[in-house]
């Protein structure tokens, strides 16, 4: 590597330190106490995946470059140069985390691995080393935020094809829109996924709870936050509120996407809306009466993957129960709580990755098998739709003999007219 | 050798502390003074109040104590001997009230806490030899450890002569006597505490504390600062 490379490197190095980043880079006291926490070890044993040893490697180069003690005396916290060979550790490390932050409820300190890995990731689209499809991906996204009108149309036409199959499960009255898009004044954006299934379900619930809702040009998934680059991901994520504040909504809903959701959610700029994810209002629809479910639609027993960015990192907990006691007389809940729930295997731009990764997800999240298997569930229900890719490879690859469902889909075909 | 005792027990002493003091402030005031993070860092389900409970987090260690019970039983024995001798070398400079509101003899502890600090310092050093733990570990863990641990043995060393075994030529009024004049800036090697047998033991003794101190800022033992902080930021 070069030194201009490496320079500019580290400069992406450095944008990342900010107060939290430099606690998480200063304080592991290697202790040990996160050894368990990870799925990846959990399911395959090996040391490389244990949190700690994950963030070590990007902390060796922090050692090496923005410490002085790194310069004076390398050796004594194995300070290591950046270098090719690091970078292949880099995205070893980055891209084997989901990004689940279980191992944050291990740590005594509390220390975020995904925060750190998020500087291996900014490393590797730097070294232009990163997952290229990712990178490909969220390109696409921006250029799409960039130049509506050559896609409107086609988009349109599309959406119209959708109707006829929202009407078959909500019954709508003449003159009424099925999907309503680009409306302004309505007081819910509707963000959803390229893909009917994010689209149909959702859209009968909205229109069963009489909802004055509209649907988003753009998809909710954000590619950004998967490779790791900040400004993809803001460029992505600021289509949606441009959108938002040009309907003049006063929601935004994001669909069944967890990432989306946690990016959307968390972001610091007040804006003029507040955002939710799709489980939480529909959890507010049942609560004011405005939806009603047949629980005999539902095979029992049901049981529910959290996934990781809508609950442990995003607090979407009780509304997803909520409505399951509307759906279901049997719903188990793994065990042990919430906040040790397994991840799916699939975060962190993993199942976007398809084939590549398969034989790790599947290898790495046996530990998930097992815990749903121990529920004795014939459905498993989610509300992201990378967990429900992964779950449902997870299902045939190891024959849990489940049904893998979106807790969305569940709801629409459970509506009472 | 009366220089070596000299520049070990004066002039050192003094670098350490400044070390430890200015390294650790500069340290905290650049961290804190860093931008916060965008977004939010916390951990769901969310229990209030949050500070109330980072403050938890920090001093009781729950993670470890449902995770690695053995190790939290040591952990907590280890910090909170480590206080106490942190108590105990005050009293050794001059006679505070407030320490004794429960009455106790000086040097706290009857040599015990040195005894509990040792042997858990011992339990951390090999269970860090050990697999997986051995694989995350780098030369500064064992370093420190091993410094702390001869630090804690020579002082306890002393302690324990005195506590266990009578020796009574370096007692409580003899360290009062140095230590004083260090903290008046008019610091001062008597005789009695530079000649008898087990002087060597406090010089050592003080030779490992002025190590630790000197390496301390620079060193992960700043989680002893920024702990609170982060089980803050993950409570939320």
């Amino acid at each position: 590597m070069d030194q201009k490379t490496r320079d500019d490197l580290l400069k992406l190095f450095q944008s990342k330190l900010n107060q939290a980043m430099r606690f998480y880079l200063e304080t592991c006291s290697r202790c040990g106490v996160c050894v368990e926490a990870c799925h990846v070890y959990a399911s395959m044993g090996q040391v490389k995946n244990i949190s700690a040893y994950r963030h070590e490697i990007v902390r060796r180069i922090y050692k090496k470059y923005f410490k002085s003690r790194g310069k004076l005396w390398p050796s004594l916290g194995e300070a290591k140069e950046l270098s090719e060979m690091a970078l292949e550790e880099l995205y070893e490390a980055a891209y084997t985390c989901t990004g689940c932050r279980r191992c944050m409820v291990y740590c005594p300190h509390g220390i975020d691995t995904q925060m750190i890995m998020s500087i291996a990731k900014l490393l590797l689209v730097g070294a232009e080393s990163e997952p290229e499809i990712l990178t490909m991906l969220a390109d696409t996204s921006i250029e799409k935020g960039k130049s509506l009108d050559l896609f409107k149309e086609n988009f349109l036409t599309g959406i119209k094809k959708l109707e006829a199959e929202v009407v078959k499960k909500w019954k709508m009255d003449a003159g009424e829109t099925a999907i309503p898009v680009d409306v302004k004044g309505a007081d819910l954006l509707y963000v959803a996924l390229a893909g009917a299934h994010s689209i149909i379900p959702a859209a009968a619930i909205f229109n069963a709870a009489r909802e004055n809702w509209t649907l988003s040009f753009f998809e909710a998934v954000n590619f950004g936050a998967f490779v790791g680059d900040p400004t993809r991901t803001k460029l992505i994520m600021d289509r949606i509120i441009n959108e938002a504040k040009r309907l003049g909504v006063k929601e935004v809903c994001v669909c069944e996407c967890g990432t989306a959701y946690r990016v959307l959610k968390q972001m610091k700029e007040k804006q003029p809306f507040s955002v939710s994810s799709i489980t939480e209002v529909h959890a507010r629809y049942l609560r004011e009466g405005r939806i009603k479910l047949d629980k005999s639609k539902t095979k029992s027993p049901v049981t529910y993957h959290d996934p990781c960015q809508i609950a442990r990192n995003a607090g979407v907990i009780d509304e997803p129960r909520y409505i399951l006691q509307h759906l279901t007389d049997d719903f188990r809940d793994m065990t042990p709580d919430i906040r040790y729930n397994w991840c799916c295997g699939g975060g962190g731009g993993l199942v976007a990755l398809g084939d590549e990764t398969l034989d790790f997800r599947m290898k790495s999240a046996k530990v998930k098998v097992d815990q749903v298997n121990e529920t004795g569930a014939k459905i498993l229900a989610t509300a992201c739709e990378n967990c429900h890719t992964q779950l449902s490879n997870l299902n045939d690859h190891y024959q849990m003999g489940v049904d893998v469902r979106f807790l969305s889909s569940m709801i629409a075909d459970a509506l009472i007219q | 050798m009366e220089t070596v005792y000299y520049i070990i027990m004066i002039p050192m002493v003094y670098v350490a502390f400044a070390v430890f003091f200015v390294g650790t402030g500069v340290r905290l005031v650049k961290i804190f003074r860093e931008p916060k993070n965008p977004t939010d860092l916390q951990i769901f389900p969310e229990k209030r109040p949050g500070w109330l409970l980072a403050v938890g987090d920090t001093f009781l260690l729950p993670t470890v104590r449902r995770h690695k019970p053995v190790l939290w039983v040591f952990l907590m024995l280890f910090h909170i001997s480590f206080l106490l001798l942190i108590i105990g070398h005050l009293e050794l400079i001059a006679d505070f009230r407030i320490i004794q509101i429960i009455p106790h003899e000086v040097f706290l502890g009857n040599g015990f806490i040195g005894l509990v600090l040792s042997i858990a310092l011992l339990y951390f050093l090999f269970r860090r030899l050990l697999s997986p733990v051995r694989e995350l570990s780098v030369p500064e863990d064992y370093y420190l450890l091993i410094l702390l641990f001869l630090t804690v043995i020579f002082g306890s060393q002393m302690d324990w002569a005195r506590a266990w075994y009578g020796y009574g030529e370096m007692a409580v009024d003899e360290y009062r006597g140095y230590l004083s004049s260090l903290v008046y800036l008019r610091p001062e090697l008597s005789e009695e505490i530079t000649l008898p047998g087990h002087s060597f033991m406090l010089v050592l003794h003080i030779f490992f504390a002025n190590l630790f101190l000197i390496f301390f800022p620079f060193s992960k033992i700043m989680h002893s600062f920024f702990s609170m902080a982060m089980n803050k930021l993950r409570r939320g």
